[in-house]
């Protein structure tokens, strides 16, 4: 109150500020009759807009029936003063703007220039300093006649602040002639009315937001277009509703696989909104469109479901190790185990002519080997999530380079067994340490490769531990993964202590030379399966240097096998060492040009092409509010499981015929690559690895049913039938997502 | 028996392909400041304009209202002016309730008076409440975690923080904006008088922000 009466209200001219340059606006202003509230300013001392001037405005000087035209109050704020965005931030309230129209015509709501930020700590305002334009359209009814006038009345209410708040309140009219050939923009205005255009948000367009749930709040995850590529920029998000946020506290805006993540804090007033829809601001001087002059983007944020939401998230741990000793159990029948089943065969075989207790060893060190790596495997991930990336199970092979050397050394180990080379002693020497018998220590690392080769698929049971282990403390979170490495080795730690069936196994002779050596084929069969992911990841030309690499590492492989250290001559062993070696190094560039490729942009969804289509963030949501449901295969070329259910299952004419007949919209989410929207969708079930399937009955409301991860046309066609005809929610399909 | 010692080498390159990393997955979370519903209410002591010391724990067993309070907030005015405030000041103390108005303006900011000058300028607006406390360097409002004027606080008889946030829940500095307002404090003690749940526990505080010593 004592500032507000500190000295009368000294009259203050319209020639302040920035009016200076729209001068037919004063004149519209000056117009007799048309600015009653500035009239009565005038004539009395009481000021009704302390600290600052208001006006309202047209953009164009008549108007045509059936049209909509845009006005503006026009407030410019006295230096250091300001006045509130509609969120205000931790104080204030925004302005309330009341029209008075004739008949017929109607306002829109008003368009909120992106504020700035006014820190007063520790509370912060999100508000408006100097001249701000509040644009609001203004329909022109058809029957409007041409030839008369139309009066706009306005009454306005803002507060301006400082330290202190003042309110401020105006009643503000407009004379507008309707003219047939009206409703050209006044050129006068133009500018002034492009500048406050330019302050107001962009349509989001190609970007994409969503926000995940977060112990201290929320990550809000920006996906760009693609091809946006301004990695320095800064950003500043203003959130709409008043009561989810913390407005003081920092964002940390950060890149992190492609997406612009900021983390928000919640507000002890949070009402957990389903959305956080707001403001996305570049602070570093650039903008979102071409010409860099939108500094801001509006963003709709749906709020996404906690990862931790799941039933199994919340059970007790002990349930969970259940399920995940019974996940890796299953796991060794899965088909993602084929590939390692040849040297679980060999091993097992060849172990069992020798002693009782030195079998039972050879399982012990598998499965140490198995549960070790499991150990290992799900510390990464855990750091690695930690460190921000999304990721999940099976990420070991999203990296093409993990792929290609894993494809490198099951060729190799298949050359070993068709006997091309026997490398094998001086490794074994070179691993041998002390008085331990080295091979405890193959069957060791043998354990190592089923669990880096076999575990990217996700076994029944285990596919709800992972996403268990993965919402819980570090410490659970390993003992989850270890009881999944001890459940895939319980089975050989059991046979092979298991004296009836060792008896069984032949005594060694020449059979084994022949079984390791058709062994040998299981090993190039992966190898290619592998080629194959690799082309996937990295296109036809990473496809091309692999194999290139393949031949040039058989070649070193068959000049070192030909010419064995024991037998040749010195000169024939330096020569084909030394071409070995070359040739290793030429293997090792081409692998690494082959990492190096990228796919055609088209490559991966030519796999999806046909009724699938590919997965995008909200498809789900979009086909279901137009009432479809809709079936999600989360899949990758290197989840074999994936594979086998896609091509025995989901191919199936029968079952392809019962998503037709019930309108059921197809979509592959390839997780062959990181795609952190495919992550992140994963998570939302709890889950955390391939394969998952998902069918979203059409009703919004209606929960997903998830299927089994070995698929069966059965399991398909009754979990269709059971979600019934699509036609009975067909008729919500007009229903609207709302306006603003 | 050396041809299955191959079987030995072969799977060694898998286990270098592996990258232990250090499991650094504990983050610390930025903790918020301020009380909690269903949490003990800070503990505070404060003068009030008369010099007398009011700590919150000489009034357990009885129920207390905390109004942050600055006079010449316009959000504030709408209360008093109207009679909305006073009134439910009356109401509630006249029941036992200890309504204690906190103004945590910093000396030669807006809603800052001198114990005299307040005294008098809280009969002047009708002020019913129990006592003004005087929270110049803002300890207490930080404590609270109060954010505007109004910002109000329930706490019941055994120091329980039962409501925060909002004296209503329409965010306007007019008057007339009193008629479709649901009074959240009268709503929560009226409420908590007949042993009923609260049924709104928070709300966003609006008003003029605190002016803190900066």
């Amino acid at each position: 109150m004592q500032k507000r009466t500190e000295g009368p209200r000294r009259y203050r001219t319209l020639h302040s500020g920035w009016w200076l340059a729209a001068p037919s606006l004063l004149l519209a202003l000056s117009r007799p009759g048309g600015i009653p509230g500035r009239s009565e300013a005038l004539s009395a001392p009481a000021d009704t807009t302390p600290h600052s001037e208001a006006y309202l405005v047209s953009e164009a000087r008549s108007v045509r029936p059936g049209s909509t035209f845009t006005v503006a109050l026009a407030i410019d704020l006295d230096e250091g003063w300001h006045t509130y965005w509609r969120n205000p931030g931790d104080s204030g309230t925004p302005a309330i703007l009341e029209w008075s129209l004739p008949a017929g015509y109607h306002a829109g709501p008003v368009q909120w220039p992106a504020p700035e930020r006014i820190p007063a700590p520790p509370l912060m305002s999100y508000a408006f300093t100097g001249r701000v334009m509040l644009l609001t359209d203004i329909t022109v009814p058809p029957d409007a006649r041409p030839g008369t006038t139309a009066r706009l009345g306005l009454s306005a209410e803002f507060l301006v602040c400082r330290e202190i708040c003042l309110p401020a309140e105006v009643t503000r009219s407009l004379d507008v002639p309707v003219a047939a050939g009206g409703g050209a923009p006044d050129p006068a205005r133009a500018e002034a009315f492009a500048a406050a255009r330019a302050r107001l948000p962009m349509e989001s367009g190609a970007w994409q937001a969503s926000a995940i749930p977060t112990p201290a709040g929320y990550d809000l995850v920006v996906h760009p277009p693609r091809g946006w590529d301004e990695r320095s920029a800064s950003f500043y998000f203003f959130v709409d509703d008043a009561t989810a946020l913390e407005h003081a506290v920092p964002q940390a805006p950060a890149w992190r696989d492609g997406s612009l993540h900021l983390a928000l804090t919640r507000s002890a007033y949070n009402t957990d909104p389903g959305a956080l829809d707001g403001v996305l601001e570049r602070t570093d001087g650039g903008g979102f469109d071409e010409a860099g002059t939108r500094a801001a983007l509006a963003l709709a944020v749906p709020v996404q479901k906690a990862a931790a939401t799941p039933a199994a998230s919340h059970q007790a741990l002990a349930i969970v190790l259940v399920f995940a000793f019974a996940g890796g159990l299953l796991l060794n029948l899965m088909p993602c185990v084929f590939p390692v089943l040849s040297l679980k065969i060999l091993g097992f075989v060849h172990h069992a002519g020798g002693e009782a207790r030195r079998t039972r060893l050879h399982g012990v060190a598998f499965a140490a080997g198995v549960i070790l790596s499991f150990l290992v495997l799900a510390t990464t991930l855990l750091a690695v999530r930690a460190a921000g990336a999304e990721v999940g199970w099976g990420f070991q092979l999203q990296s093409p380079a993990v792929v290609a050397a894993l494809c490198v050394l099951l060729f190799v180990i298949g050359l070993g067994f068709a006997g091309v080379v026997e490398p094998g002693a001086s490794l074994t020497r070179l691993a041998g340490v002390g008085g331990s018998d080295p091979r405890y220590r193959g069957s060791f690392l043998t354990g190592v490769l089923a669990a880096v080769v076999a575990t990217p698929c996700t076994a029944p049971f285990m596919g709800v531990a992972v996403g268990a282990a993965l919402v819980r403390p570090s410490a659970e979170a390993l003992g989850i993964f270890g009881m999944l490495g001890m459940g895939m080795a319980v089975p050989y730690v059991v046979l092979s202590s298991w004296p009836g069936l060792l008896r069984r196994v032949p005594r060694p002779g020449a059979w084994m030379e022949t079984l390791k050596q058709a062994l040998a084929f299981p090993m190039f069969a992966v190898s290619a399966w592998l080629v194959w992911v690799f082309g996937l990841q990295t296109g036809m030309d990473g496809a091309g240097a692999l194999l290139a690499c393949l031949v040039l590492v058989g070649f070193a492989a068959w000049a070192v096998g030909r010419w064995p250290a024991g037998t040749s001559t010195r000169r024939a062993l330096v020569t084909s060492r030394a071409v070995a070696s070359l040739a290793l190094v030429a293997a090792g560039a081409a692998a690494w040009h082959g990492v190096r490729s990228e796919p055609a942009a088209a490559s991966v969804s030519e796999v999806t092409a046909g009724a699938w289509r590919p997965f995008e963030e909200g498809l789900v949501e979009a086909q279901r509010r137009m009432g479809r449901p809709v079936f999600v295969d989360f899949t990758a070329a290197w989840c074999i499981s994936c594979q086998v259910n896609e091509r025995l299952v989901l191919s199936d004419a029968a079952v392809l015929d019962a998503f037709r007949a019930r309108g059921v919209v197809l979509v592959k989410a390839d997780w062959t690559r990181r795609e952190p929207d495919i992550t992140r969708a994963l998570e939302s079930f709890g889950r955390s690895g391939v394969p998952l399937y998902v069918l979203y009955p059409p009703d919004p409301a209606a929960e997903p049913k998830l299927l089994p991860a070995m698929l069966t046309t059965g399991i398909v066609l009754d979990a269709l039938d059971a979600m019934g005809a699509s036609g009975s929610s067909l008729a919500d399909a007009g229903r609207s997502n709302g306006g603003l | 028996m050396t041809t299955l010692r191959s079987f030995a080498w072969v799977p060694l390159a898998a286990g270098t392909m592996l990258i232990a990393t250090p499991s650094s997955v504990a983050r610390t979370e930025p903790g918020r400041a301020g009380p909690e519903i269903g949490q003990a209410a800070p503990a505070f002591t404060l003068p009030d304009t008369y010099g007398k010391e009011h700590a919150l724990e000489q009034y357990s067993g009885k129920w207390v209202v905390l109004e942050w309070l600055n006079y010449d907030c316009p959000y504030v005015r709408k209360h008093y002016s109207s009679g909305n405030i006073p009134g439910q000041q009356k109401k509630w103390t006249d029941q036992g309730v200890i309504w204690l108005a906190v103004v945590s303006s910093a000396p030669g900011k807006q809603g800052y008076f001198e114990p005299a000058a307040m005294n008098a300028r809280s009969a002047k607006e009708g002020s019913r409440a129990t006592a003004v406390l005087l929270d110049p360097d803002g300890t207490v409002g930080h404590l609270y975690d109060a954010r505007t004027t109004p910002h109000m606080f329930v706490i019941d008889p055994q120091g329980v923080l039962r409501y925060m946030g909002g004296i209503d829940d329409v965010p306007s500095a007019r008057v007339g904006d009193l008629q479709r307002a649901t009074q959240l404090v009268d709503q929560a003690l009226t409420e908590l008088f007949a042993g009923k749940p609260v049924s709104v526990t928070t709300s966003r505080p609006y008003g003029c922000s605190v002016k803190y010593e900066s």
